[in-house]
């Protein structure tokens, strides 16, 4: 196994397990449609606040799409053979996150504008909350794979994984809604935009590093 | 500098003569000072010219809110100790100390609440402070929730290890993101640099209560461990030995 045939297969994996990707996307707009339904239609509410509901889905369907990333490699077996590959297991995590950040990010980011106009967001602000989603959810996504990591041995781990990593999107979604918020009245927004590169780095360095060593204690 | 005194941590059979001694002495001498502070700062000290006798939950509010954020830094220490070091006490450790964060932090939130509902006429308010202890509550049920899910002892002890770790550098930032994000919440009653803003009369119980809630939690953590290490040693030859010896605890 070299990094490019594991990549190429992990590719496989997921094209051939498309429906997945579908279905966090629509899980994300269900949930984007509960807020209107549940609270008020009016644009008087929506408008300021549709970052907030869009992060909040967002946020949720990257965690249902993160949280059993690895569970078929473990039970198929192929992860031992991660293991024993002689490859380092943190890039290996990477890799797979970041192909399943591709699958299912991009979709959703072409999405956002459609749901934009669902929650009478101002076209101006539009670039602002999809820099914000670009931004942002690679830490989403890598913080993700470290619950998805450490409970990779559990049959049911979802709601695990929830109460697990949930605590640690705090940050993400605030410097997220607060940029939006920055930009809708009007004041500088980089900033915030800076937080959030920050935090997706930092995520960066810990995550695989830490789902490698979660990883290598459950394969043993 | 020879790390040789640390490696004696890792036998659990050392850790627990070397401990033997102290939990309950630590303990019984915490729970002292602890009712001793609470005793003066509830009866004795001076009521606030403001808020009246409700400021007297300050007493408890605080020391469980300090214990619950230092808790969770002795939570990521023990787990970077045990990652790179490979230390079978540190797992203890984590084992021992989750649940007590857990109820430090319950304890500060449910006391703010009550002071809460007579200083600003609500039980709860989306303020930075109170929002970041609800979170570190969670974090501490995170691991804790883990712990009980995976079966494997060592997986359990590794993966507490890595969620504590990944804790303890994510706690500044969540605690800064929701400064930024609210803040209503007075400033903390002590820092190392300055002097405090109350009489000597309100704050000399509050330390002793601070004082005395440290001493105690340090008690409990060792004689929680104490236990733990029988569990996990009750195979062993010292654990039949000292349990025919001694009778169970």
């Amino acid at each position: 196994m070299t990094y490019t045939s594991f990549m190429r297969a992990q590719y496989a994996v997921l094209w051939r397990s498309k429906q997945d990707v579908l279905n966090a996307l629509l899980f994300f707009v269900i949930v984007v449609t509960l807020f209107p339904l549940g609270i008020d239609p009016s644009p008087a509410f929506l408008t300021p606040a549709a970052g907030g509901i869009v992060w909040c889905a967002t946020v949720l369907a990257l965690l249902m799409a993160i949280e059993g990333v690895f569970k078929e490699d473990y039970r198929d077996g192929s992860m031992e053979q991660w293991v024993v590959s002689g490859l380092s297991l943190s890039l290996l995590v990477l890799i797979k996150v970041m192909l399943q950040w591709g699958a299912v990010v991009l979709p959703l980011l072409v999405m956002t504008p459609l749901l934009g106009q669902m929650l009478f967001l101002p076209n101006d602000d539009l670039g602002v909350l999809m820099l914000t989603l670009l931004l942002g959810t690679p830490s989403i996504f890598l913080m993700g794979a470290l619950g998805a990591a450490l409970t990779v041995s559990l049959k049911q781990g979802a709601m695990l994984v929830m109460l697990l990593i949930l605590p640690f999107y705090v940050p993400v979604i605030i410097f997220a809604t607060s940029g939006l918020q920055a930009a809708q009245a009007g004041l500088p927004y980089s900033g915030f935009l800076a937080m959030l590169l920050a935090m997706s780095l930092l995520s960066l360095v810990v995550s695989p590093f830490l789902s490698a060593i979660a990883i290598k204690a459950s394969v043993n | 500098m020879s790390w040789a005194w640390l490696h004696k941590f890792g036998s659990p059979k050392w850790f627990f003569y070397w401990s033997y001694a102290w939990a309950r002495p630590l303990f019984v001498s915490g729970l002292l000072v602890l009712v001793v502070g609470l005793i003066w700062g509830l009866a004795f000290a001076p009521e606030d010219y403001q808020q009246g006798n409700s400021v007297r939950i300050i007493y408890l509010h605080v020391p469980a809110a300090m214990l619950a954020q230092s808790c969770y830094l002795a939570l990521g220490i023990a787990g970077l100790v045990g990652l790179v070091w490979r230390i079978k006490t540190a797992a203890i450790f984590i084992n021992a100390m989750a649940p007590i964060g857990a109820v430090m932090a319950f304890i500060a939130l449910v006391t703010g609440a009550i002071w809460g509902k007579t200083a600003w006429g609500a039980w709860w308010v989306w303020d930075a402070r109170l929002t970041s202890m609800l979170v570190l509550f969670l974090l501490y049920m995170g691991i804790i929730a883990l712990q009980n899910s995976l079966e494997e002892v060592a997986l359990a002890d590794k993966s507490a290890a890595v969620i504590s770790l990944v804790g303890l550098i994510n706690l500044p930032i969540i605690k800064y993101s929701v400064v930024w994000w609210n803040t209503l919440h007075q400033g903390a009653t002590f820092t190392l640099t300055d002097k405090p803003a109350m009489p000597a009369s309100m704050w000399l119980p509050l330390l002793v209560a601070v004082i005395g809630f440290y001493v105690l939690v340090v008690g409990l953590v060792l004689w929680r461990m104490q236990s733990d290490i029988l569990w996990r040693e009750r195979r062993t030859s010292w654990v039949k030995q000292e349990v025919t010896k001694h009778g169970v605890y």
